[in-house]
């Protein structure tokens, strides 16, 4: 590890300064004090609900939950899609390299220090909402809701670091910053956005549902009765596993259904689910925290979060691998 | 001569079809400031990445201060510094901010990290930009931090590469005197690739001629240039205050000339055997005034060029 820490020390301290991560801190803290306060609020004139509720409950704008799926992926992005192509095109790689340090101590300490900076937002962020929280209602979160938090917070910075990896990976096999730029964004767009769209029609064009109204329809049930028909709610279902299915590729959903399950929102999907990026825009609706045992609800979801950690560990593993054969040439 | 210091065997490295570096071998010794020539794409770059370790070579082997290139590469880059061609530093961060990443790279303890910084700064001049923001550094600036930077580690070997290629003639010369006043005042190994043949001229002892990843020849300027003489027995150069191609047609015909070549208003006559006195008899003649007469010396460019033509 001999300048490892040496890379990691400068690195965060880049981080930490750089603008990028200032206004991206920023905003996440604005938006997330605001779906605080308005989760305290409701948790005030609510009886039955959970504390939790801070960070997925918001009338206006986003919850803290829906935020880290839509924006989650570009503060991970945004700290690594530079870390290698821009030393290389700089010339300071070769100089970096030239000291006596073995050469995956420039990635490990980069990919160090990058995590620390992402843990360090999201467990403030997540300290400070609990914080506001606490003061407007003059309680705090219970054991079993710390123990929730924790996890919770856990999870994000997990999803966060596997955005980190993917954009290191980017600057890794890419030589010009502004080419990991664009793959950055265009990773953005399709985990985001482009999937929810194609899983949507594909589950249609998989299930086919007929319009009740249609000649042709396949259904022999007449009229309105048609929605209540036990054949049409099949068919329904099946379409929405498919859906999901496909939108299980993207590591946001599958963080959404991690997150969601860990705070004990019922009803799964929380406010990305169906509605993907359309639904964005209203919030996510209150419900009553279903209370849920944390053992339970980790159960239930450890395989979208070892996907998650599992493909955290492929992005880093190809970066370092490529990155300790990476040819130093004449010529950059 | 001293010890060898720098040893390559059958060193080869190949970029997909490209043979950037085949079959090298080179030695360089300890103390000398080597000259390493050659043309762009010749190899020069390839050979000190991988001296360096920072690329892997395809076949071959060397070492550079005892320790093998690949299997103690740490412990090569602990002994020797490089100032890579193109090298960058971190432009939001200050001089002495950039230095003292290098000195944390190199373990250098906390308490000598500020004396060693400001040393190193004042030795190439740059005492009074030490809190400078590199961006805001002019090229030749840039070359002299990138110089500082090879000397924290205190090298017993420097490799130089290409360092004053975009400089004014006064960054080079400075560049020139601080790598010569290394060699001199701390017994550096200087290894400085360039293909500035004047510079290489006017700091090395000893030089080495690469092409096309083969190295051709290895010599002090001195021996390479009698080497080239000696082929053509003896060369005179001439000034006259005029010529013709009839005075010059009349100079081949002396028994023993070999031939005539014009450069501007001078000729170079080469000849077999001493003819200057049957050679400034016939210009006499002829009219003309000799205004310079004397024994040819080789530039290191007409060796290089020799040298090339014999290795196509």
């Amino acid at each position: 590890m001999a300048g490892a820490m040496a890379v990691c020390r400068k690195e965060l301290a880049d981080d930490l300064g750089s603008r990028r991560y200032i206004v991206l801190f920023g905003l996440i803290l604005i938006m997330s004090t605001m779906s605080a306060y308005q989760g305290a609020q409701y948790i005030r004139n609510n009886a039955g609900a959970s504390f939790l509720a801070i960070f997925y409950g918001s009338q206006f704008g986003f919850s803290f939950t829906t935020l880290m799926v839509f924006f989650g992926p570009i503060i991970g992005l945004a700290l690594g899609f530079d870390a290698i192509n821009k030393e290389r095109t700089s010339g300071s790689l070769s100089v970096l390299l030239c000291q006596p340090i073995y050469r995956d101590s420039v990635i490990n300490g980069k990919f160090i220090a990058a995590t620390t900076a992402l843990s360090l937002l999201v467990a403030s962020t997540i300290g400070i909402m609990s914080g506001i929280a606490m003061s407007v209602l003059g309680f705090g979160p219970g054991l079993a809701d710390v123990s929730k938090i924790v996890v919770f917070t856990l999870l994000t910075a997990v999803y966060l670091a596997f955005w980190l990896g993917l954009g290191i990976l980017f600057s890794t096999v890419t030589k010009k910053i502004s080419t990991s730029i664009l793959m950055t964004i265009a990773t953005w767009l399709f985990f985001s956005i482009v999937i929810t769209i194609v899983a949507a029609l594909l589950a249609s064009y998989i299930v086919p549902i007929a319009m009740p109204s249609g000649p042709s329809g396949g259904g022999g049930g007449g009229g309105e009765s048609i929605f209540n028909s036990p054949e049409y709610r099949a068919l329904l279902e099946r379409r929405n596993t498919i859906q999901t299915s496909i939108q299980r590729i993207s590591p946001s959903y599958l963080y959404n259904e991690a997150g969601s399950a860990i705070l004990g929102i019922t009803g799964g999907g929380g406010g990305f689910g169906g509605g993907g990026f359309i639904g964005v825009g209203r919030g996510t609706p209150f419900r009553a925290a279903a209370g849920g045992n944390l053992a339970q609800a980790l159960a239930i979801v450890w395989p979208q979060i070892t996907a998650i950690v599992v493909g955290m560990v492929i992005c880093f593993a190809a970066s370092y691998m490529l990155f300790l054969r990476l040819e130093i040439r004449p010529e950059g | 001569m001293s010890q060898p210091i720098i040893q390559t065997q059958e060193l080869t490295k190949h970029y997909g079809e490209v043979k950037a570096l085949d079959h090298l071998n080179l030695t360089v010794f300890e103390g000398e400031i080597f000259g390493f020539l050659g043309p762009n794409g010749a190899g020069k770059t390839t050979t000190l990445l991988t001296l360096m370790g920072l690329t892997v070579p395809t076949s071959g082997t060397a070492t550079v201060g005892g320790y093998d290139i690949i299997k103690d590469s740490r412990k090569v880059r602990q002994i020797a510094g490089m100032l890579p061609e193109g090298a960058g530093f971190y432009e939001d961060l200050t001089a002495r901010q950039n230095l003292d990443y290098i000195c944390q790279l190199n373990d250098i303890p906390k308490l000598e990290r500020e004396k060693t910084i400001k040393q190193l700064l004042d030795a190439v001049g740059l005492g009074e930009r030490a809190d400078m923001k590199v961006e805001k550094f002019s090229r030749g600036m840039k070359q002299r931090l990138g110089i500082a930077q090879v000397l924290i580690k205190r090298p017993k070997i420097a490799f130089f590469d290409e360092p004053t290629i975009g400089l004014d003639p006064q960054g080079v010369k400075e560049i020139r005197e601080m790598l010569i006043g290394l060699n001199k005042e701390k017994g550096l190994t200087v290894f400085l690739s360039s293909h500035l043949l004047y510079e290489v001229q006017q700091t090395c002892q000893r030089v080495g001629i690469i092409r096309a990843g083969k190295l051709i020849v290895a010599d002090t300027i001195e021996n390479l240039s009698n080497r080239i003489g000696g082929k053509d027995k003896i060369v005179v150069e001439l000034e006259l205050s005029k010529l013709d191609a009839d005075l010059i047609r009349e100079i081949k015909g002396i028994n023993g000339v070999l031939s005539v070549d014009q450069e501007n208003n001078k000729i170079n006559i080469h000849m077999e055997s001493d003819k200057s006195k049957e050679v400034s008899e016939t210009i006499t003649k002829h009219g003309a005034t000799i205004l310079l007469m004397k024994p040819k010396e080789h530039s290191l460019e007409e060796i290089f060029l020799e040298y090339y033509k014999e290795g196509t």
